[in-house]
């Protein structure tokens, strides 16, 4: 699949079909991640798969924003022992790094044709507490994945021409 | 009392977890996603409502626009706040209908 094509089609999926997704294809997903950039190489991630069923349900009760039945879910974390090599921007640059990481997998999941959805809506301390996360580990992504049940029309996007500044800030392509 | 093992698939227990984690979500969150809560949780207790017998036709109907709405807010807040004015007129109108 081109790229381009994945990028404008990848939608965040909210409804899940009842069926597993094959390990190698999770794999794959995750490799991606492995791949993303980090500043100063430091990879500062970790990433918990959840395939279970039970505590895929466990981690819906304590998530309000993660919605239908995903067949597996794949926590980002960072690694504030890695972050902390970064110096001060470690910790900001680590979060940069999850999302690039995050945008890969969710790239790959499509190209695989795969659902996903990116969710911050869950509960923390309570998910650290569900997987027995150590203390200087911090989940701060689910990816949620599965075969999608239909796919959603795309939110509208902010055009280039209001996003865009040409050689300086203010001035904008005329089309 | 219900065991740990059955508690985790009990409706009311899925509510109170969802209510608990949502309350806490809020405070950092956007304001309309307080509102969205509010509307997920009100389908949540109609499920309930429904599998005890106490949904009729009118309040599934709630749920229906809830579920077909309730995802505005990520695409058109305007539509959103909209919604939940309908949803709040259909809920006047099950109240009027209703004889004391
Ligand atoms: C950092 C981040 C956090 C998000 N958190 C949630 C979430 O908790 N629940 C959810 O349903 N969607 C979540 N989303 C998905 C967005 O709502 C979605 O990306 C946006 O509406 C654009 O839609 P699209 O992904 O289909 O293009 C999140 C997206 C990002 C990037």
């Amino acid at each position: 699949m081109e790229i381009f094509e994945a990028i404008r089609g990848r939608r965040s999926i909210r409804k899940f079909e009842d069926k597993d997704i094959p390990m190698q294809d999770l794999k794959k997903i995750l490799e991606a991640g492995v791949w993303a950039p980090s500043g100063s190489n430091i990879q500062p991630w970790e990433f918990i798969l959840v395939k279970n069923k039970g505590t895929i349900e466990k981690i819906k009760l304590i998530s309000p924003g993660l919605f239908g039945n995903p067949s597996a879910l794949i926590i980002l974390c960072i690694n504030h022992e890695r972050a902390k090599r970064g110096g001060k921007l470690g910790v900001k640059t680590a979060l940069m790094d999850i999302s690039m990481a995050a945008q890969n997998m969710m790239l790959t999941a499509y190209a695989l044709g795969i659902g996903s959805c990116p969710v911050v809506s869950f509960n923390k301390l309570a998910l650290k507490e569900l997987l027995d996360v150590p203390d200087h580990v911090e989940p701060v992504l689910i990816i949620s994945v599965g075969y999608p049940k239909f796919m959603p029309k795309p939110p509208k996007r902010r055009p280039l021409k209001e996003v865009v500044h040409i050689e300086k800030f203010g001035e904008h392509f005329n089309r | 009392m219900k065991s740990l093992e059955n508690i985790l698939t009990d409706d009311h227990f899925k509510l109170l977890a969802f209510l608990i984690t949502s309350a806490r979500g809020c405070v950092d969150e956007p304001i309309l996603y307080g509102p969205l809560r509010l509307v997920d949780a009100a389908s949540r207790l109609i499920d309930i409502m429904e599998k005890e017998g106490k949904a009729n036709e009118q309040i599934l109907k709630l749920q229906e626009l809830i579920e077909e709405k309730k995802d505005l807010v990520m695409y058109d807040e305007e539509a959103f706040v909209n919604f939940l004015d309908e949803l709040s007129r259909e809920l006047a109108k099950i109240i009027k209908e209703e004889r004391k």
